[in-house]
C-alpha cells in the first residue's frame, strides 16, 4: 500500500508531461489530430500480437520484442526470429501488443532484495518515507530524486542497469514512444489467458484508451489471480475507477474453448442473471471472429444451408488438441452465439452475447503479417521456409492435433473511427463499428434505418448517420407498417482482389422460441441469376496456381444496396450482419508452393474466398 | 534546466517511474534466501499488499492476504526444491526468460539521454528516415466506366467541363463510397486508400484545375488538387520525439549486439560438424 501510495505520486508527475499546454510549447509533440464528423475511412490494425516477451512464443524462439513489432506494422523493416529481414508492403494505421499477462512481471525480479540500498542515506530516506505513508515526506523525496537525477548526482547504486523495470511497464512506455497520432497508432493491450480444464480457450484481450500514465497505476490482471470472467469485469471497474481511464475486452477463438465461450451459465457453472449479462456486454464489445488459429463465425454443422460456412476451421479439439464433441459447436461460435444472444434477452432481460466483429492475427512472432502472400506464420518454427507446410502444430499427438498448413493467413479489423489517434479508435471500438476481415483491407459499410430511400445511396454516409444506426448500434422499434431497410456498400482492397458478393446474414427468435437464421444474396458482380433454391451460381475462379496469380477480370471494385427485410416481424428479436466475399484467390499455401517450389498434399486448400464480416445491427421489439 | 521543465522530460519521468516502483519493490523483496529456512518479512507482506491494492484497488481482505502469503510460500518451497532437482535445467522458457533478461540489462546499460547535438547530428545523418511525405488536399469525382473506352472517355470529358464549369463536385459522377473532398493528406496514406497508381498521379497534378482522368484501384477519377505541401525534412524541433525514439532504438540494439560479441569472445565455442 505504501508502494502504492508513492506510485500515485509518482504518476502525477508523470502526468506533467501529457497536458496539452506542455506538449504544445515543447514543440516536438505532434500536432493536434482533430476528428472528423463522420468517420471517413477504416483503419486497419491488429488487436493480438505476441512478441518474444510471450513466454509462450519466447519458449519456440522467438526473440522479436514489443519495439520489433510496432517498428514492423509502422513501416520499418525488421529482423525476423529466423534472420530475415521483414518490411510490409503497406504498414498498419494501428495495432496492440497483447503479450500474455501470466509471467510479464518477472522482470522485476531481476534485483529481488538488495541491502547495498540502504546503505546510501537517501535511498534509506526514501525506503522509510513509503514506509510512513508519509505522502508529504514522500513528495519531497520524489522532486529531489528528479532533481538528483538531473544532476547526475543519484546514488551508484540505482544507476546500476540491474534497476530494471517490469515488463509492463517496458511494454506500455514503449506503445507511447510509437504512438504517433494522425500515422500510426500504437495501443495499450494485454492478453488475459485463461485456458480453463487444461486448454479450454477462454481468452481475452484487453485494450486501454490511455497513455502510460494511467495504465502504469495498475498490474495487468493474471490467471494466477483468477480465470473468472466476472473477476476480469471487476479488475477492469477498479481500473476505470482508479484512474479514470477506459478498456475494454475482446475474447478469442472460441471454436477453440470446448463449448465454453458461450456456455449459457456463468463460468462457476451458476445460472447467468440480468446483472451477469449486462456486465458482459458491457465489458466485452468485440469479438474475435478470424484469426490464425480458425475462424469462431460460423460451423457448417450449425448453419447447414450456408455454403460460405466451412471455411478455416479448427474444429477437432481445444488449444491442446484435447478432442470435442459435436454438441460443443453451438456455444463456441460467433454467429450462434448472437442468435442464443436473442433469447437469452427474452428471458434475462440482456443481451450477454451483444459482440461486434473483430479480426486480428494473434502472432507470436512479433510479426503482424496477415497477408496470404506475406504470412510469418503463428510461431517462429513456421516462419517462411521450404517444407514448413507439413509441419506440426499444436495439440501434437491429441485428437485435435493441427497441422502448419491449416493455419489461416489472418485477420484483420477495420475500424470506422473519426482520427487515427488511441482515443478515437478506442471510441469505434467501444460503439462496435467495426468489421473483421481475413486479411484483405476491404471497407465494408452499414446502415439500418426506418427512413431510408434510394437516393440515400448516393450519399450514404451522410444519410446512414443522420437517418438510422451504424454497425454495431440498435434499431429502435419499427413504426407501425415499416420494416428495417439496410443501406450496404462494399470497396474491395485497393491493392486486393475484386468481390463477389454481398450478402446480409439474418438471426432471429422465431415465434415459438426457437434461433433460426437465414443468409441473404443481396448485391452481387455479374449478371448471375439465382438458380435452384434461390442459390447465386459462384462467381468463377481465375487462380493461376503456377504462378500464384489471379486476375480481375471477374467480381467487382465496389457493391452498394439498399436492402429491406422481406420477412421483418415487428414482435422478434432479430440481429443483422454483413458479409461480403472476395472472388476466389491464391491461399498463403499456394504463395509458398511457388516460392519454394514445393510440392503439397492434395489435401491441402491452395485456393479460397477471403472475406469480411461487419458488427451486427440488433433488432429488439418495444 | 529548471525543475519545471525537466518534470517534463519524458525520460525523467521513465526513471522516475522505474526507479521508484521497482528500485523500491527490490527494497522491500528480500532476495530468496535458499537453505531450508523461510523467512515472509514484514516488508514481503507489505509488498504483496501493494500488489494487491495495484490490482484490484483495494487492499486485500485478511483471507485474500493469507491466501498470497501461502501462495507465497509454495512458491518458495517447490521452487527451490525443483532447482535441487535441476528441473530448471534444459527448460527453453527459462533459458529464454533469463536471455532476455540479460539482453534488457545490455540494452539499458547506458541510458542517459541524447544531448541536443546528439539528435542534430542523427538527423543530419540519417536525413531520408525523418523527410515528411509530401501533403494534398484533394478533390474527386468518379466516372461511370460502363460502355467502350470512347465513351467512357467521352463521358470523363464532359464531367472535367462540367466540373470546370462550375458543378457541384458532391453531387456529379458516380456516387462512391470514397470521400469527394479529402482534407490533406500525406500522400502515402493517400496510396493506402486509392491505391499507388492514383497516388503517383496526384504527385503530378496541377493544383487548382481540374485533371484527368486518373486511374485508382477503383475505377477513374476526374481530380482538382486543393493544396499542396512538398516533401522535406523538418527541422529537429518538428520531430524531435520520433529522432530521439530512432537513436535510442539504434544504441539499444548496438549494445545488445556489442555485449555479446564481447562474451562471445570470452567463450571456446564448438560446432560440431
Amino acid at each position: 500500500m505504501m508502494l502504492a501510495g508513492v506510485a500515485g505520486l509518482a504518476l502525477t508527475v508523470a502526468g506533467c508531461g501529457n497536458k496539452p499546454e506542455a506538449a504544445a510549447d515543447k514543440g516536438s509533440a505532434p500536432a493536434g489530430v482533430a476528428e472528423t464528423d463522420y468517420p471517413e475511412r477504416p483503419l486497419f490494425g491488429d488487436t493480438h500480437v505476441h512478441t518474444g516477451w510471450s513466454a509462450d512464443a519466447g519458449q519456440d524462439g522467438a526473440v522479436t520484442g514489443p519495439e520489433d513489432a510496432f517498428r514492423l506494422a509502422s513501416g520499418e523493416e525488421v529482423t525476423s526470429n529466423t534472420g530475415q529481414k521483414v518490411k510490409l508492403k503497406r504498414p498498419m494505421d494501428w495495432m496492440v501488443i497483447t503479450d500474455h499477462s501470466d509471467g510479464m512481471g518477472t522482470i522485476n525480479e531481476i534485483q529481488a532484495g538488495n541491502p547495498e540500498m540502504i546503505s546510501d542515506p537517501f535511498l534509506k530516506r526514501m525506503y522509510e518515507s513509503m514506509k510512513s505513508g508519509d505522502e508529504a515526506e514522500s513528495s519531497r523525496v520524489m522532486l529531489e530524486l528528479i532533481q538528483r537525477q538531473s544532476d547526475g548526482k543519484l546514488p551508484k547504486q540505482v544507476m546500476d542497469p540491474k534497476w530494471m523495470v517490469s515488463a509492463w511497464q517496458k511494454t506500455i512506455a514503449i506503445a507511447d514512444k510509437y504512438n504517433a497520432p494522425g500515422r500510426f497508432t500504437a495501443l495499450i493491450g494485454y492478453e488475459w489467458t485463461v485456458n480453463a480444464g487444461g486448454g479450454d480457450n477462454l481468452h481475452r484481450n484487453i485494450v486501454f484508451r490511455d497513455a502510460s500514465d494511467k495504465a502504469a497505476q495498475v498490474l495487468p490482471l493474471t490467471t494466477f489471480e483468477t480465470m473468472d470472467p466476472e473477476k476480469l469485469w471487476a479488475w477492469m471497474a477498479a481500473y476505470e475507477a482508479k484512474t479514470g481511464g477506459k478498456v475494454l475486452a475482446i475474447p478469442h477463438n472460441g471454436n477453440l474453448s470446448n463449448g465454453r465461450m458461450f456456455e449459457e451459465t456463468t463460468f462457476t457453472g451458476g445460472a447467468m442473471t440480468k446483472a451477469y449479462a449486462e456486465g458482459r456486454q458491457k465489458w466485452e464489445r468485440l469479438m474475435e471472429v478470424t484469426q490464425i488459429k480458425g475462424q469462431s463465425e460460423s460451423h457448417p454443422s450449425l448453419s447447414p444451408t450456408d455454403e460460405f460456412a466451412s471455411w478455416d476451421l479448427w474444429d477437432r479439439g481445444n488449444l491442446n488438441g484435447l478432442g470435442k464433441r459435436p454438441s460443443m459447436y453451438r456455444t463456441e461460435y460467433w454467429r450462434e452465439g448472437l442468435k442464443s444472444g436473442l433469447r437469452l434477452e427474452g428471458t434475462l432481460g440482456a443481451n450477454p452475447f451483444k459482440y461486434g466483429a473483430n479480426g486480428a492475427t494473434d502472432t507470436h512472432t512479433g510479426l503482424s503479417t496477415f497477408e496470404e502472400d506475406n504470412f510469418w506464420g503463428k510461431f517462429k518454427s513456421v516462419e517462411p521456409r521450404k517444407g514448413r507446410w507439413s509441419q506440426r502444430l499444436m495439440g501434437v499427438g491429441n485428437p485435435g492435433e493441427m497441422a502448419s498448413w491449416e493455419q489461416a493467413a489472418a485477420g484483420t479489423m477495420g475500424v470506422w473511427a473519426k482520427a487515427n489517434t488511441r482515443e478515437a479508435i478506442f471510441d469505434a471500438m467501444q460503439r462496435r463499428e467495426t468489421f473483421a476481415t481475413t486479411g484483405p483491407r476491404m471497407s465494408v459499410r452499414l446502415f439500418a434505418g426506418y427512413d431510408f430511400a434510394d437516393a440515400d445511396l448516393g450519399s450514404l454516409v451522410k444519410a446512414g448517420y443522420t437517418k438510422g444506426v451504424p454497425m454495431g448500434g440498435d434499431l429502435k422499434p419499427a413504426p407501425a407498417g415499416k420494416a428495417p431497410a439496410f443501406l450496404i456498400a462494399a470497396m474491395k482492397d485497393p491493392q486486393g482482389a475484386n468481390l463477389d458478393r454481398v450478402q446480409v446474414v439474418k438471426g432471429w427468435v422465431d415465434a415459438s422460441g426457437k434461433t433460426r437464421e437465414k443468409i441473404f444474396d443481396v448485391r452481387w458482380a455479374g449478371d448471375r441469376k439465382p438458380g435452384l433454391g434461390g442459390k447465386l451460381p459462384p462467381i468463377g475462379n481465375t487462380v493461376d496456381l503456377k504462378t500464384a496469380t489471379y486476375s480481375n477480370d471477374i467480381g467487382a471494385a465496389e457493391l452498394t444496396a439498399l436492402w429491406t427485410d422481406p420477412a421483418f416481424d415487428p414482435k422478434q428479436r432479430a440481429v443483422y450482419y454483413v458479409r461480403v466475399l472476395e472472388i476466389p484467390t491464391p491461399r498463403w499455401t499456394a504463395y509458398d508452393q511457388v516460392r519454394f517450389k514445393e510440392t503439397m498434399d492434395p489435401k491441402v486448400p491452395q485456393v479460397h474466398q477471403e472475406r469480411a464480416f461487419t458488427s451486427p445491427v440488433w433488432y429488439s421489439p418495444a | 534546466m529548471t525543475l519545471k521543465t525537466l518534470l517534463r522530460e519524458p525520460l525523467v519521468h521513465f526513471l522516475g517511474i522505474g526507479l521508484l516502483l521497482f528500485g523500491l519493490y527490490a527494497l522491500v523483496a528480500p532476495a530468496d534466501s535458499g537453505g531450508d529456512s523461510i523467512t515472509i518479512s514484514r516488508a514481503m507482506v507489505d509488498d504483496l499488499k501493494a500488489q494487491h491494492q495495484k490490482l484490484w484497488g483495494r487492499p486485500p481482505t485478511e483471507a485474500e492476504l493469507k491466501g498470497l502469503i501461502d501462495s507465497r510460500i509454495a512458491d518458495e518451497i517447490l521452487y527451490r526444491e525443483g532447482l535441487a532437482m535441476g528441473l530448471d535445467r534444459d527448460d527453453a522458457v527459462i533459458k529464454r526468460r533469463v536471455r532476455q533478461k540479460y539482453e534488457l540489462i545490455a540494452e539499458e546499460e547506458d541510458s542517459a539521454a541524447p544531448t541536443e547535438a546528439d539528435l542534430e547530428a542523427y538527423l543530419k545523418a540519417n536525413p531520408d528516415r525523418f523527410r515528411a511525405p509530401p501533403i494534398v488536399g484533394f478533390t474527386q469525382v468518379m466516372v461511370p466506366t460502363d460502355g467502350t473506352d470512347s465513351e467512357v472517355e467521352a463521358r470523363a470529358a464532359a464531367l472535367k467541363s462540367a466540373l470546370e464549369g462550375g458543378a457541384d463536385p458532391a453531387a456529379a459522377g458516380k456516387p462512391t463510397l470514397l470521400p469527394g473532398r479529402v482534407q490533406p493528406m500525406a500522400l502515402d496514406l493517400v496510396a493506402r486508400e486509392f491505391g499507388e497508381r492514383f497516388a503517383a498521379a496526384l504527385a503530378t497534378a496541377p493544383q487548382g484545375a481540374w485533371a484527368g482522368p486518373v486511374v485508382s484501384a477503383y475505377g477513374l477519377h476526374v481530380v482538382r488538387i486543393d493544396s499542396r505541401e512538398p516533401s522535406g525534412v523538418p527541422p529537429l524541433a518538428a520531430v524531435r520525439g520520433e529522432v530521439q525514439r530512432e537513436w535510442e532504438n539504434e544504441r539499444r540494439l548496438k549494445a545488445r549486439a556489442a555485449r555479446l560479441a564481447d562474451l562471445r569472445a570470452g567463450y571456446d565455442v564448438v560446432v560440431e560438424p
